[in-house]
């Protein structure tokens, strides 16, 4: 290197990099927050010729909504159920699948599958296994669990749970991946040491296994949330929110208002309704668990 | 927990394996037995778990007759008829999707790179305090649902005149939330580094440029390595952005593709099966091969 090419004070080429970076940022989540945020005080239609600004007017209809009220409460179910059920089988599954022979790291691989498919793929594949004629019902028929043919996505109820077998199914690839990986940095010698005070399986779980999976679990936890309130593919494919906008999540229902309705300017509000949502549950929940590490 | 870190004497040790003595002989054959059942636990459960996947392979090489007369059997005779009639569809959706998917993920990811880790190497040399606020910032954009953000996405592309079309897809995907992840990871990542190896580079009077790509780069590979994998999976698996970003007439990525020409196989699982097989075998194939790579990134964060 020559003298000339000696270091330089806010050297421009990397900063013109980071500018753009930021710029990029600023132009596709905070311009596109900030817009939001101002379409929902006005009416705003492409089929009307201009907005008017509306005031608070979105948001006291949005108080008296009956669909968006029936849509949130699914989303906060959906999202809770299927984060419980999810992690508890990841916990379960890597629990089983932690040993480290052949046959149980071919296991391993095949458990992660789910995550890996596109959500369209995996909710065409069990648009199959639970139709009126599908799998799930000639099983369950055979072993006469069930007398006659369920319709899992044709009844408000079940096409609800069956929206959260599925998201739970995809979601269980990742929190047993994230589990075991947890698993694997617990010490050996913590085991030793608590065989030989003579503790059973059962109290090696409870005092050793699930406290050290925390740090684990904190992640995992906060990621399914994340995922499930953002979930679309496998609802529009599974049941396109039906029947009787059931299955309607709130991210539908903003799709919906959006781009079949010609609403923007409520679409906009319900999006903001969406976003605040979203980071309060992300936030509490993550420093919730974040404090539970501590004190395990 | 208390109980297993307390320090223990010489002498508690082998009293306590001499009363373990007497009863290891039985216990010896319970546990062979209990490792067996939990090996075949283990194994029904797996099965169980993955059994759908298990459907599509299968019954894509199964007819109609075949799956409808038995959907869990396997393939006998094989038949290759799907995944040939999804391959010689006159809308060729397939091929389509496939070409269509791989251009916007190659564009995307090489331009996420080399953006994600200039970035955060610039803001690894600012103060914590602004770091912190920008990384919060970053933070937030990957927590925020898509949903909320499509409508003025789509109004900024138009306004730029690059609604419905494929640089206007790849730049939304550029600077939403897959630039957070890609910041997060390299971020992190560059905690890890010690700066004097960096502060070194700078005294051989190398310009900051010149560090990033030939110090920073090769260090941050297994970051790169986690950023690409990933990314590359979500945007070859997305279908809310293409859905709406792209929209009908400009063509089909694999997950649109599908969406909209499966419609007419609801009742033909033959040829359902046979298009699923064909949309999923690339990023399976994919993780299938990187493994190691895949899980290292996914669980980095996990086991600190």
């Amino acid at each position: 290197m020559t003298t000339r090419a000696r270091p330089r004070r806010g050297d421009p080429a990397l900063g013109t990099i980071a500018v753009v970076a930021l710029g990029l940022y600023v132009l596709f989540i905070l311009v596109p927050v900030i817009m939001s945020a101002w379409k929902s005080l006005t009416d705003e239609n492409p089929l009307l010729a201009q907005s008017r600004f509306v005031g608070i007017a979105n948001y006291t209809e949005m108080t008296h909504d009956s669909a968006l009220a029936a849509s949130l409460t699914f989303t906060l179910i959906l999202a809770a159920a299927v984060t419980l059920v999810a992690n508890a089988a990841g916990i379960g599954f890597a629990t089983l699948l932690n040993k480290t022979s052949l046959s149980f790291r071919v296991m391993r691989t095949v458990a992660f599958l789910p995550q890996v498919l596109s959500g369209v793929i995996v909710a065409f594949v069990w648009r199959y296994l639970l139709a009126q004629d599908g799998i799930l019902n000639h099983v369950l028929l055979s072993l006469g669990i069930i007398g006659q043919p369920v319709t899992w996505l044709g009844t408000p109820h079940l096409a609800m749970f069956s929206v959260g077998l599925v998201a739970a199914w995809v979601l269980t690839g990742f929190t047993t991946v994230v589990h075991l990986a947890a698993l694997q940095s617990i010490p050996v010698e913590l085991y030793q040491a608590a065989m030989v005070d003579g503790a059973g399986r059962w109290k090696r779980f409870r005092h050793i296994t699930f406290p050290m999976l925390a740090p684990g679990t904190t992640i995992s936890v906060t990621i399914s949330l994340i995922t499930m309130l953002k979930l679309y593919d496998i609802i529009a494919v599974l049941t396109s929110g039906g029947p009787a906008d059931s299955t309607q999540s709130t991210a539908l229902y903003i799709i919906q208002l959006a781009f079949t309705d010609d609403r923007y300017g409520y679409a906009s509000a319900v999006a903001m309704l969406l976003l605040v949502v979203s980071a309060g549950i992300a936030l509490t929940v993550t420093s919730l668990l974040r404090r539970r590490e501590v004190e395990l | 927990m208390t109980a297993s870190t307390e320090p223990r004497t010489a002498a508690q040790r082998p009293a306590v394996t001499a009363t373990a003595v007497p009863a290891s002989v039985p216990r010896r054959g319970l546990r062979a037995w209990a490792t067996k059942g939990h090996l075949v636990a283990a194994g029904l459960i797996t099965l169980a778990f993955v059994s759908p996947i298990y459907l599509t392979l299968v019954n894509a090489f199964k007819s109609q007759d075949q799956i409808i007369s038995n959907p869990a059997a396997p393939p006998a005779p094989p038949t290759l008829r799907n995944l040939t009639d999804a391959l010689s569809r006159p809308d060729r959706i397939i091929e389509i999707g496939l070409s269509n998917s791989a251009l916007t993920v190659v564009a995307s990811v090489l331009l996420i790179i080399p953006l994600g880790s200039a970035f955060s190497f610039w803001l690894s040399r600012r103060s914590a305090r602004f770091r912190g606020i920008v990384l919060g910032g970053f933070a937030a954009g990957l927590m925020i649902p898509p949903a909320v953000v499509l409508l003025p996405t789509i109004r900024i592309l138009t306004f730029l005149h690059l609604d419905h079309t494929y640089p206007g897809l790849i730049l939304a995907n550029v600077g939403g939330g897959y630039l957070s992840f890609a910041v997060f990871v390299y971020s992190g990542f560059l905690r890890s580094i010690p700066a004097e190896i960096i502060e070194a580079a700078t005294v051989d009077g190398a310009g900051s440029l010149r560090i990033w790509w030939k110090i920073v780069m090769p260090l941050l590979r297994p970051a790169t390595a986690t950023v690409a994998i990933f990314l590359s999976l979500w945007i070859w698996n997305d279908f809310m952005n293409p859905q709406f970003i792209l929209g009908p007439l400009k063509g089909q990525t694999i997950t649109t593709g599908i969406y909209l020409s499966v419609g007419q196989y609801s009742t033909n699982y033959a040829q359902l099966f046979g298009v699923m097989l064909l949309a999923a075998v690339i990023p399976v194939a994919g993780y299938l091969a990187l493994q190691k790579q895949f899980i290292a990134g996914l669980t980095s964060g996990a086991s600190k």
